[in-house]
């Protein structure tokens, strides 16, 4: 027993030393360090966003590498880490990436995570007294509205659900003029969803629709049916359903039980996945979501077709971090950034420097806007669920 | 160096929510409400910090406060029952806790942005430290300051009458009652100890992790609470900390070049570490064995 | 409040009322190895959704009908009971009621990361018995496929008080969860009785998890919390070890939750529940199927 417990001590007191591998400072490669949600219910996100992280390093090393400060070639090597979607684990893995030679880090998945990582950053650039980390951080999934303001290190390649909602209802409001009232239901404990929630109320309203009521629910609840009855006695025309996967289609088979049938569903961006047509391929058919990815152009599908190919399926999350590797590559050849052991603070200054110059990145569907608050803008279309897959509904020309 | 030290963070503050849980269970008692008077602390100093522009010692101070005071108004209902039905009393509460913060909204303006709590999404920018230009090391010295003197105290504290009588009543009520004690008021009063410390750890949390949400306080976090104790033996305050660095330490930050079996390892750890060692990592025999080391040095120096 | 709101609150309770008969099959097994081993299995309502969803694994394979995937699931609950027997309490000393409470909560992390593992965490269709079947009482719409859930409650309810009081097995239960050492000298193999108990408590198990999974349509690892915290509150309100207590608790939580739903809206819900739990438990300990003086 005893020698057991010393071998426990060994493994144990060898693991937490030797944690942080230091990266080899070889000159030819360029180590970026991805991280988000390897375990529990997210998991599927951060093997979405490894999976287009490596596949988008796959495709510029094919092409040649990134090309450094001093002229030299490096191929991109992605490493992947879990933060289990918590926060305090976030930090660590922020800090332990930051520890190496690292200048830049791609995630996380989760809003909440990315609230506390962008809270340890320095908040304005260059302000002596705040202590804060200096480190670019890119997010490619945490999809919480405003997130990258909080520092002027923190940057987002996230979809505006802003914009989207509001181009979605502005468009139905031509295509369906019929259709004049609307009920919302509502993923009450979830940030994102909940914030959702309340920019499509606005814009339903803008676009002069009637909003006769609202249901709420929680993340992990199972029964729909004081919500649904709700839902049945207003009677509405359009249902826009703010929330994820699983409560999506709870509340959708709650309403086929009780014969709801609206003329119109709305889903929340985060849903126009995988997920969805596997848990309610049946009930979901016909729902309307807005997403800034599908496979329509020739780029868009030979990124889905790479990303499959890492066992990943590239949806609006993972897209944005095949995107993110791109945009990095054009910061490090514009800023002439060197990459070596040596450079790193003046490396992550530049990089930080470079991203927030961005006014423009090449998406998967076409150009994307940068904003000042370093979020981004981009294009994006509706898509629809038929016969149990999503298919592009109508591309608004932006 | 700074993952290093950011670690021993947050091995701290999570060594002081064991500890929390370690007073409790000296008696006998589980609680899974401590991740509701770590809620507490947390919510009240990041406000006074935020919002009043309190320093930070005062506000943990108010933090350990009202966590103890809190901790004590629930203690004398709810350590009437025991075992099973107070795991799930103790629960209820901590849930209920967590619920009011969801429900809690109290923002002020502060410039372009709105600044405070926000019910479900949250309380973002507590940035007390990077603020005021404290490293990761004076975190670091700061709180380990703190989770040093809690852990003295309660060592003393062990050590003295007092833990005796604790142990007493967990040992056994009915004879600790025959020899006089009274064992509501040794439950309540080791409950409120509970409560400050968690007040204290949960205030701390808030700062280092500069965003809460009540998301966070949940039954995980209670478990957790509960479960550095039990895995580290009740034995002494070390067993606690030597828990923390097993399951922050190695399980999670260690265990990290496994990749995906780290998370699969991280339960199937614990399952295995409470076979081989049910009374803790750091039960009576370990100790035993320690102390022969330790006297066998100090002969042989003697020598 | 006019007709038909009081028409929505009797539904909103018939609704919950009838959704807690799952609730209540978990709080069966939930208590069955409380009262035979005095012990908290935490990891029982991650082992239950885990054998739903071995039974998909089945259904993967060959198309099978619902009623062969609930008897996987069930069979799939028996084996993995006997599992966290093995693993979690057998090595444990008796005398340490805090290591297998800790052991559980690490299957119940464990179990519940294989599913992701497995899964990715997706949420998977799952398939369900007479779920178009709805029976309208006056203007009132009752689900066919919790009633059948329900009856099926019943069915192991009684099916397992028959086999503690008429059975040799049930016998040697009881003695084991009275006086362990003295059963024991009467011969009875305690290690025995015990894997059974939990073999038998895995397929009520398996048997919840199938039944939850079919009454959402769906299974997701998000469950096993919630489904662990619901099952440990029927628990301790049915009164500890009490069978016919559990299935009444599981219907008066499922009917309280939709009762708060409807009058106070979602973010209140679990707030008044939590209270109204911590009340009745400080203040009636021991449950509602015993008397009052029991503090245990």
């Amino acid at each position: 027993m005893r020698k057991f417990n010393i071998a426990i001590a060994a493994v144990f007191a060898g693991a937490v030393l030797a944690a942080p591998s230091a990266a080899p400072a070889q000159d030819r490669t360029v180590k970026i360090t991805g991280f988000g949600a390897k375990s529990g219910v997210v998991r599927v996100f951060g093997v979405n966003s490894e999976a287009a992280l490596k596949a988008a390093a796959e495709e510029i090393n094919k092409a040649g590498g990134v090309t450094l400060g001093d002229g030299a070639k490096a191929k991109f090597t992605i490493e992947f880490l879990d933060d289990r979607c918590n926060a305090e684990e976030g930090i660590s893995v922020v800090r332990r990436i930051a520890s190496s030679d690292a200048f830049v880090a791609v995630g996380p998945t989760c809003s909440n995570v990315a609230e506390s990582l962008f809270g340890i950053l320095q908040k304005k650039v260059g302000d002596g007294s705040d202590s804060g980390l200096q480190f670019p951080i890119i997010a490619d999934v945490a999809a919480k509205g405003g997130l990258a303001k909080i520092s002027e290190w923190s940057f987002r390649n996230v979809p505006s659900e802003f914009e989207m909602y509001k181009a979605l209802f502005a468009w139905l409001k031509t295509q369906h003029p019929d259709l004049k009232t609307i009920y919302g239901g509502v993923e009450k404990d979830f940030a994102h969803s909940n914030a959702t929630f309340g920019v499509m109320k606005a814009q339903a309203e803008a676009n002069g629709m009637q909003i006769v009521g609202q249901s709420e629910w929680l993340l992990a609840d199972t029964t729909f049916s004081t919500q649904i009855r709700d839902m049945k006695r207003a009677n509405p025309d359009i249902v826009a359903i703010s929330a994820h996967p699983f409560t999506t289609c709870g509340a959708l088979k709650e309403m086929e039980r009780q014969g709801v049938k609206p003329k119109l569903l709305i889903g929340l961006t985060s849903s126009s996945s995988i997920e969805t047509l596997q848990g309610c391929a049946k009930q979901a058919e016909g729902i309307i979501i807005p997403t800034s990815f599908a496979p329509v152009t020739p780029e868009a599908k030979k990124a889905a077709d790479n990303v499959a190919k890492f066992g990943g399926s590239a949806d609006l999350h993972s897209a944005a971090a095949y995107e993110i590797m791109f945009i990095l590559k054009d910061v490090i050849e514009k800023q002439k950034i060197m990459a070596k052991p040596d450079t790193v603070k003046a490396d992550r200054e530049k990089m930080r420097a470079g991203l927030a110059a961005l006014k423009e990145t090449n998406g998967l569907l076409g150009k994307v806007g940068r904003t000042a608050d370093r979020e981004a803008i981009k294009p994006f279309l509706y898509v629809h669920a038929k016969g149990g897959s999503w298919q592009v509904l109508y591309k608004p020309s932006s | 160096m700074d993952f290093y030290l950011g670690l021993i963070q947050i091995i701290g503050v999570h060594t002081l929510l064991g500890l929390s849980a370690y007073c409790v269970l000296l008696t006998g008692q589980v609680s899974l409400a401590q991740a509701g008077f770590f809620a507490i602390g947390a919510y009240v100093a990041g406000m006074l910090t935020v919002l009043l522009h309190w320093p930070l010692v005062l506000a943990l101070i108010v933090s350990a406060i009202l966590g103890g005071a809190m901790a004590c108004a629930v203690g004398f209902p709810a350590l009437r029952v025991k075992g099973l039905m107070l795991v799930v009393a103790t629960a209820a509460f901590g849930e209920a806790v967590r619920l009011f913060f969801f429900n809690f909204t109290y923002q002020v303006q502060s410039g372009a942005i709105l600044l405070g709590p926000h019910g479900g999404e949250g309380f973002r920018q507590i940035r007390y430290f990077p603020e005021h230009g404290w490293g990761t090391l004076d975190v670091v010295l700061f709180i380990w300051t703190i989770v040093v003197l809690v852990m003295a105290m309660l060592w003393w504290m062990d050590r003295s009458r007092v833990g005796a009588v604790l142990r007493a009543v967990g040992e056994d009520e009915l004879a600790a009652q025959s020899t006089g004690i009274n064992i509501t008021a040794v439950k309540v009063s080791a409950m409120t100890i509970g409560g400050i410390i968690a007040g204290i750890g949960g205030g701390i949390f808030a700062h280092y992790t500069t965003h809460i949400e009540h998301i966070q306080f949940g039954i995980v976090l209670a478990t957790f609470a509960i479960a550095y104790p039990i895995l580290g033996g009740l034995s002494n305050v070390f067993g606690t900390l030597l828990a923390v660095i097993f399951i922050q330490g190695l399980l999670i930050e260690g265990l990290r070049f496994l990749g995906d079996w780290r998370n699969l390892l991280f339960g199937g750890l614990i399952v295995l570490a409470m076979n081989i060692r049910p009374r803790g990592l750091l039960d009576a025999g370990v100790l035993m064995t320690l102390k022969r080391l330790v006297s066998r040095n100090g002969e042989r120096k003697g020598a | 409040m006019d007709l038909l709101d009081l028409i929505d609150t009797i539904q909103s309770i018939a609704d919950g009322v009838l959704f807690g008969t799952t609730y209540a099959l978990l709080g069966i097994g939930f208590t069955l190895i409380f009262g035979v081993m005095h012990k908290i299995n935490l990891s029982f309502a991650a082992a239950s959704i885990g054998a739903a969803y071995a039974s998909l694994l089945i259904l993967s394979a060959v198309k099978a009908p619902a009623v062969v995937v609930f008897l996987m699931a069930a069979a799939a609950g028996g084996v993995l009971g006997g599992l966290v027997y093995l693993v979690g309490f057998k090595f444990i000393p008796l005398a340490n009621p805090l290591a297998t409470l800790m052991s559980t909560v690490g299957l119940l992390l464990l179990i519940d990361e294989i599913i992701v593992h497995t899964t990715a965490g997706v949420p998977l269709n799952y398939p369900a018995l007479f779920s178009d079947v709805i029976v309208p009482i006056g203007p009132f719409n009752l689900r066919g496929d919790l009633m059948f859930v329900f009856v099926l409650g019943c069915v192991c309810m009684t099916v397992l008080l028959l086999l503690l009081y008429r059975t040799k097995l049930g016998l040697a239960t009881r003695a084991v969860s009275q006086q362990p050492t003295a059963s024991q000298l009467c011969g009875i193999g305690i290690m025995r009785v015990n894997i059974l108990t939990f073999v038998i408590t895995g397929v009520v198990g398996g048997i919840a998890g199938a039944m939850t999974g079919a009454a959402i349509g769906m299974l997701s690892p998000l469950l096993s919390l919630p489904l662990t915290v619901k099952g440990l509150i029927v628990t301790v309100i049915g009164g500890l070890g009490s069978i016919p207590g559990a299935i009444v608790a599981g219907l008066v939580v499922g009917g309280l939750e939709n009762f708060f739903q409807f009058l106070r809206g979602v973010s209140e819900r679990d707030l008044y529940i939590m209270l109204l739990l911590f009340a009745f438990l400080v203040f009636r300990p021991g449950g509602i199927f015993t008397v009052a003086a029991g503090r245990d």
